[in-house]
């Protein structure tokens, strides 16, 4: 009665039209309620259960290099281990490096909801990780006497006081020279230089047409910002002061960017890397005679040739600064959005963070078996010196002299580092006055920072 | 010939009317089956398009209209990412690089192309192991052309300032000047893309029919008069093809090469915008941005396409031909 009455009150309504409009309303709701499921993807990896997924860029993977056979490895076997002795099970993904650092499997991954559920995070990375919500509070899972063990190499992964993200080597920055060019050249051991002016000098004295004197990263990213950071530091500049306002624009920094303005506008540091950045090649045929480079070249040198003679030193210090070297290194992370992140966050202290001997002697296997890096807890650095890990002048050089006194890469977001980057960039490679490069970076980090909003930046 | 052509058309449109299909066993008409034909022809390609390229390129407008954490959350900014466009200098910069990469490698890949087709199309013994060779680039990956042309253009080792050198020259550094950096890019550009585009041409030049050649050969005409007014008038459509695809291709391609040989440096010196934009999506996660960034893009190609059409008339004949 109410469906004829209504029919009746509404006659005109023609039924192609209705069906037309119908249609479109439909359509129009169907494409908002679908909209967000096609945008993220259809769904979450939580949802869809399985194995935990561990992405990394070491291993499983077959190599001629003995030392990424090595690393690839000690991945396998963790995750054997832990799937020998868990219920939960874990299946190791391997990706190439440069599609891990710089490809859009990752991204898109967590972009639609299908992020890793262990995965590897660089200090470089964590606050966008972080301030996306996908890095699972690890500290539940730890007890203090290993977080206390890690002491201050867990600062740049904490938030709050809590633990989001656990080392699994530290990698101080040296200068790496090659001691056949250092002799020919008529340097001795005391030659080695303390300050920049001395070291640009010994720069310029080794470099020939097919030798670069003194190697500083060319190639734009978060590496070569890594790789600057000690030299603005050194002169008591930073990024962001104490209390988290901007300091770039300092006389530390404009003096840092004309070090390497000078060695590139002199001719001593080549504009790209030797051998397109193989390090151990270059090195070999004589391409290079000083780079800076990091610990984890020790174990590329003994892997690939054992024989060459090379050594380290400090990096050099300007006039009036003080000593400071860059710390990189990964981390073990674990997916807040993944499918278990209570047993990932497990896991990642299972594997690097508990303080079972198993889980100490893990990390001495890596950072003196597999690699060459420093251990970043205190127990597994003084299990691997005990163990002979630190007994080649080499390491030993690393570990008592380079090491004390590092500074671990900082968390900038990409913006931050976007803007440095520029600046580092149109200094060394384009010219650029270092007064208004530094003064660019500044305002632009300075915009960014306002607005703002996450985990602390410093 | 065209009235004949017409009268066949017009009798083949009325066909169905004067005799009626007879229906076939199933019930259906020939008109409707050959429709059905026509569709099932036409649905790989058309769902291909849909999926691949229209829903996606829809879906790229409309996150260009969100503030996107690139770890799922959305939040709607409408215009607010193509604001930041409009005052990002970085972006700017990278479409003046753009414009110089196009205004450049077009004119200069199409003249290259153009020389070469006309050389292969010569009858030589040989020729067909020449435009293998020369087609060759074409079909190496990006990835292995920026490697190799890495190791070529090295400041220390590489093979161009080594012959430098030997012929009494200063080396440059090719990838590691600004300016040095793009015309590099350019250059391989080309030398990866000529292949393709000779043989275009050539089967364009192939087109033209050889009695106007003989005759005008008789009229006592010399090579660049030939080519003034009988090569270049009919190799117009090609031509049009020539510059519209690789006007495309250098606004949006490229992508990888410049990921391997530059990483975009130095000093952004060839960050084109494509490139630019990848790195906002990927590398930081703006995906909203890079959205917005892309779909201006796609318009600034549109307008670019249409001002090719309107100027060479869409590389019709002129009227009359």
């Amino acid at each position: 009665m109410l469906q004829h009455g209504n029919e009746a009150e509404h006659p005109a309504t023609p039924p192609g039209a209705s069906r037309r409009r119908f249609l479109t309303a439909a359509a129009g709701a169907g494409a908002a309620a679908a909209s967000p499921a096609l945008l993220t993807g259809c769904g979450t990896a939580r949802a869809k259960g399985g194995n935990l997924q561990f992405w990394n860029f070491y291993g499983p993977q077959r190599s001629p290099d003995p030392a990424v056979n090595a690393q690839s490895k000690w991945f396998v076997d963790l995750v054997d281990r832990w799937n020998a002795t868990h219920r939960t099970q874990i299946d190791l993904v391997y990706l190439p490096q440069p599609t891990y650092l710089n490809g859009f499997k990752l991204p898109s991954a967590f972009a639609t909801g299908e992020g890793p559920d262990i995965f590897l995070c660089s200090p470089g990375d964590f606050l966008r990780y972080y301030n996306g919500g996908v890095l699972q509070d690890l500290t539940p899972h730890m007890e203090k006497a290993a977080v206390d063990d890690f002491g201050s190499a867990l600062d740049s992964r904490t938030v709050d006081g809590k633990v989001h993200a656990l080392p699994m080597e530290i990698e101080p920055l040296a200068m790496f020279y090659a001691e056949d060019l250092w002799e020919k050249a008529g340097l001795s051991e005391a030659d080695i230089p303390a300050t920049w002016d001395q070291m640009l000098d010994i720069g310029d004295k080794l470099r020939s047409r097919t030798t670069a004197g003194l190697v500083f990263e060319t190639g734009p990213g978060y590496y070569q910002n890594f790789t600057w950071y000690p030299w603005m530091w050194q002169g008591g500049g930073d990024v962001l002061d104490a209390d988290g306002n901007v300091a770039f624009d300092s006389r530390a920094t404009r003096q840092a960017l004309s070090f390497w303005q000078d060695a590139v506008r002199h001719g001593i540091t080549p504009r790209t890397l030797p051998a397109a950045g193989d390090v151990i090649s270059a090195f070999k045929a004589g391409n290079v005679a000083l780079w800076q480079q990091g610990i984890w070249q020790v174990s590329s040198f003994k892997a690939y040739a054992p024989e060459f003679r090379y050594g380290v030193f400090k990096l050099p210090v300007p006039a009036g600064g003080e000593y400071v070297t860059t710390l990189g290194g990964w981390s073990f992370c674990a997916n807040a959005q993944g499918r278990d992140p209570e047993a990932a966050a497990e896991f990642c202290v299972w594997a690097l963070g508990s303080m079972e001997d198993d889980s100490v002697d893990r990390m001495v296997d890596w950072c003196t078996g597999a690699k060459s890096d420093v251990a970043p807890r205190t127990t597994a650095l003084e299990r691997g010196a005990a163990r002979g890990g630190y007994d080649s002048a080499v390491m030993k050089q690393f570990k008592d002299d380079i090491f004390p006194g590092g500074r671990a890469e900082p968390r900038y977001p990409p913006v931050v580092y976007k803007a440095i980057s520029d600046a580092i960039q149109g200094t060394m490679l384009a010219g650029q006055g270092v007064d208004g490069a530094a003064e660019r970076a500044a305002r632009s980090i300075e915009a960014y920072t306002k607005s703002y909003e996450g985990a602390s930046l410093i | 010939m065209s009235s004949v052509a017409a009268q066949d058309h017009r009798s083949a449109a009325t066909a169905p009317e004067e005799a009626p299909a007879s229906p076939s066993r199933r019930g259906m008409s020939r008109k409707h089956r050959e429709w059905l034909a026509a569709g099932l022809f036409l649905a790989p390609d058309v769902l291909g398009l849909l999926v691949f390229v229209a829903v996606p390129m829809v879906l790229s407008v409309g996150l260009s209209f969100f503030q996107v954490s690139g770890f799922g959350s959305y939040e709607w900014i409408g215009l607010g990412n193509y604001e930041r466009m409009m005052d990002d200098p970085l972006f700017w910069d990278s479409m003046r690089i753009t414009g110089l990469y196009v205004v450049i490698l077009v004119p200069v890949l199409f003249c290259v192309s153009l020389a070469l087709g006309l050389l292969v199309k010569q009858k030589l013994p040989g020729m067909g192991v020449y435009r293998t060779v020369l087609f060759m680039p074409y079909v190496i990956s990006l990835v292995v052309v920026g490697v190799l042309w890495k190791f070529l253009l090295d400041e220390q080792t590489g093979a161009v300032n080594r012959a430098m050198r030997a012929a009494g020259l200063d080396g440059e550094s090719w990838l590691g000047s600004p300016s040095l950096a793009l015309a590099c890019v350019i250059a391989v550009m080309v030398w990866v893309m000529m292949g393709y585009y000779m043989i275009i041409f050539l089967a364009g030049l192939q087109e033209i029919p050889k009695e106007y050649y003989e005759a005008a050969k008789l009229d006592g005409s010399g090579p660049w008069t030939t080519f003034r007014t009988i090569t270049w008038p009919l190799l117009r459509p090609t031509s049009f093809f020539v510059l519209l695809m690789s006007t495309v291709a250098a606004i949006t391609g490229g992508l990888d090469l410049i990921f391997v040989l530059t990483d975009g440096g130095p000093a952004n010196g060839t960050s084109l915008a494509i490139f630019y934009i990848y790195q906002q999506a990927f590398g930081f996660g703006e995906y909203g941005y890079a959205s917005a960034m892309g779909s201006f893009l796609v318009l600034i190609m549109v307008a670019v396409s249409a001002v090719i059409f309107k100027l060479t008339r869409g590389g019709r004949f002129d009227d009359g031909e």
